[in-house]
């Protein structure tokens, strides 16, 4: 058990170790961050001028602001995990892979966890330090950080195992990139990165709030901005069943895609 | 005691699904069919073939990546398509194409993480590490990032990170190509010596004549998936060449030798190389002959090049096929 921690812990931190290489390039995408960001404060300006009591979904402008800088620094930290596959797959690296003691499943895991962690807290630098420049800062408590800190591993793992799914689509498709665009345009619409899930439609918020993206992107933000302990025991019940319907989901298309590969080669 | 692999009757059939329009007609291709073979350990093994001759099914079902259609196979005493898992602790793998060095980070980076999944005891992991780093020449590259390698060292970073757990069985899947001449000479030396000193079963398949004649002791040439010919390297080059070559030096002109299965290959005042068909005229004939042509001050009698030894095989079968 200890040694398949640190195995997989290790990947993780090879991971970040990686990406850590990339530093210029992580840099120079998460300064297109700002500029979303400050499109995003001019737009949101005009609306909250427009309401009545200062709010909008609960939030002031600065909370709104914040709320933005988690959501799009989450969205834009993941890494490209479908590609990752539908490359292992198509090129035949899945076998070469499988020659290790390892599970395929939790090494893709570890390295996207490391990718992610550093991918993160670059774009949340650069997005704190663009809200602070232009609303400052909002309250705080260690005890909200705390659960915030609860609630962001479990959205990473989420969008990993949805991004995971669709880059096994490749065991039946030519390219699994076109499922991808649709599932990160669906984590970017319905997961609440651009507008909060309380401006949406009365009728569309109960369906969008049990669908697995929100509980990625939203959930976080909202835990960073409002943090309370009914959220925290509502997002973790969302998030807790999203987890076990996309694990079972993992597990029975990778038993079946596997069983292909054992019978039918790479 | 370390086993080999044993393999029996082994087995695999694809089965192929094409669609026209509604229409669905499944086919079934051959791949491997009834494979019989035992490999004892520490052999060195050039496992070789046309492409699609099931060269890579049998590699991928001894790894236990593939499950075959029937048949039985034991790698180290594990069923490997059971004990998959198990196995790969005791197994290596280089793919000339596929590296799995992290890319952006020093070898030694990669080094590290394989201790790691290999569980290996740290002190046990340090000497292997230091001796095959000292070994293979790597000190020197030790801090640089793998995309800043030659092909060379990188090539020889990628063997050091497959023994560094001390497999038992190493599978080499083409590990010189696109290495220059001496890179891809060093790296065959290194492979054939670790195979002699820590007795690892090696596994190579490989389409370059050179690896097989410098890295494998015994030669497997494997066509739509029966193994058609199994046998020492240097057999297997006198049983299916049967052609010598005679390179000789003379001190003056020597005089011409007209003799039936006899080819000159390259003629010069004092140097004459030819080729000689001994089915036709013994070797030993035409080097009477030879040391009756002129006053002689070198002579050398080689095996022709494995490549034509291939070549020969490979279009036998052919001709075997069609007839």
């Amino acid at each position: 058990m200890r040694s398949s921690a640190l195995r997989y812990g290790w990947i993780g931190y090879t991971a970040a170790r990686s990406n850590m290489a990339y530093r210029g390039e992580v840099l120079f995408r998460s300064s297109f961050l700002a500029v979303i960001l400050y499109i995003f404060m001019r737009l949101w300006t005009v609306v909250y001028a427009e309401s009545k009591n200062g709010r909008i979904a609960g939030m002031t402008l600065p909370q709104m602001l914040w709320y933005l800088v988690i959501t799009e620094a989450v969205f834009m930290s993941a890494p490209r995990i479908w590609a990752e596959v539908d490359q292992d797959v198509r090129t035949g690296r899945l076998a070469v892979q499988l020659i290790r003691p390892l599970s395929y499943t939790a090494g893709h895991l570890s390295r996207a966890m490391g990718e992610r962690v550093v991918r993160f807290a670059i774009n949340l630098i650069i997005g704190s330090i663009v809200a602070l420049f232009l609303v400052g800062p909002i309250a705080m408590s260690i005890r909200g950080l705390a659960m915030f800190a609860v609630v962001l591993p479990v959205a990473f793992v989420l969008d990993f195992f949805g991004m995971f799914l669709v880059g096994l689509s490749a065991f039946w498709l030519e390219s699994a990139a076109g499922i991808a665009l649709i599932y990160s345009r669906s984590v970017m619409l319905f997961g609440g990165m651009f507008l909060p899930l309380e401006v949406y439609p009365d009728a569309l918020q109960p369906v969008l709030r049990i669908l697995p993206f929100a509980s990625m992107v939203s959930a976080p933000g909202r835990m960073f901005v409002n943090p309370s302990l009914a959220l925290l025991k509502e997002s973790l019940i969302t998030q807790g069943v999203a987890v076990v319907a996309y694990a079972g989901l993992v597990s029975t298309v990778q038993f079946i895609a596997f069983r292909r590969l054992f019978s039918n080669g790479g | 005691m370390n086993r080999g692999v044993e393999i029996r009757a082994l087995t695999k059939n694809f089965v192929l699904t094409r669609w026209s329009g509604f229409r669905r007609s499944v086919s079934e291709i051959v791949a491997v069919d009834g494979i019989n073979l035992d490999v004892p350990a520490g052999q060195s093994v050039a496992l070789i073939g046309p492409n699609g001759a099931g060269k890579s099914t049998t590699i991928k079902m001894l790894t236990g990546i593939l499950h075959p259609t029937s048949g039985e196979a034991s790698v180290l005493g594990f069923i490997p398509w059971r004990d998959r898992r198990k196995l790969a602790y005791s197994v290596g793998a280089v793919f000339g194409l596929r590296s799995q060095l992290w890319y952006h980070l020093p070898p030694g980076d990669t080094f590290e993480l394989l201790a790691r999944i290999y569980n290996l005891r740290r002190p046990d992991f340090i000497q292997t590490r230091d001796l095959l780093i000292d070994r293979f020449n790597l000190g020197p590259f030790m801090q640089t990032p793998v995309r800043k390698l030659s092909l060379g060292q990188r090539m020889r970073a990628e063997v050091v990170a497959s023994l560094l757990h001390r497999p038992k069985i190493l599978f080499l899947d083409e590990p010189t190509i696109g290495l220059d001449v001496i890179a891809r000479q060093e790296l065959r030396d290194l492979i054939r010596e670790w195979n002699h000193n820590d007795g690892t079963t090696v596994f190579l398949t490989s389409h370059d004549a050179g690896d097989i004649e410098h890295v494998a002791e015994r030669v497997i040439v494997v066509n739509h998936g029966h193994v058609v010919v199994d046998g020492a390297v240097d057999a297997v080059r006198r049983k299916y060449l049967g052609s010598k070559i005679l390179r000789v030096q003379f001190h003056g002109t020597p005089a011409r030798i007209a003799m039936a299965g006899v080819t000159s290959l390259s003629h010069s005042e004092y140097e004459w190389k030819m080729q000689v068909d001994t089915t036709i005229t013994p070797v030993g004939q035409v080097t009477a002959a030879v040391l009756d042509a002129g006053s002689v001050a070198d002579i050398a009698i080689e095996d022709p090049p494995l490549e034509e030894v291939i070549a020969r095989i490979y279009s036998g079968d052919r001709r075997e096929e069609s007839s």
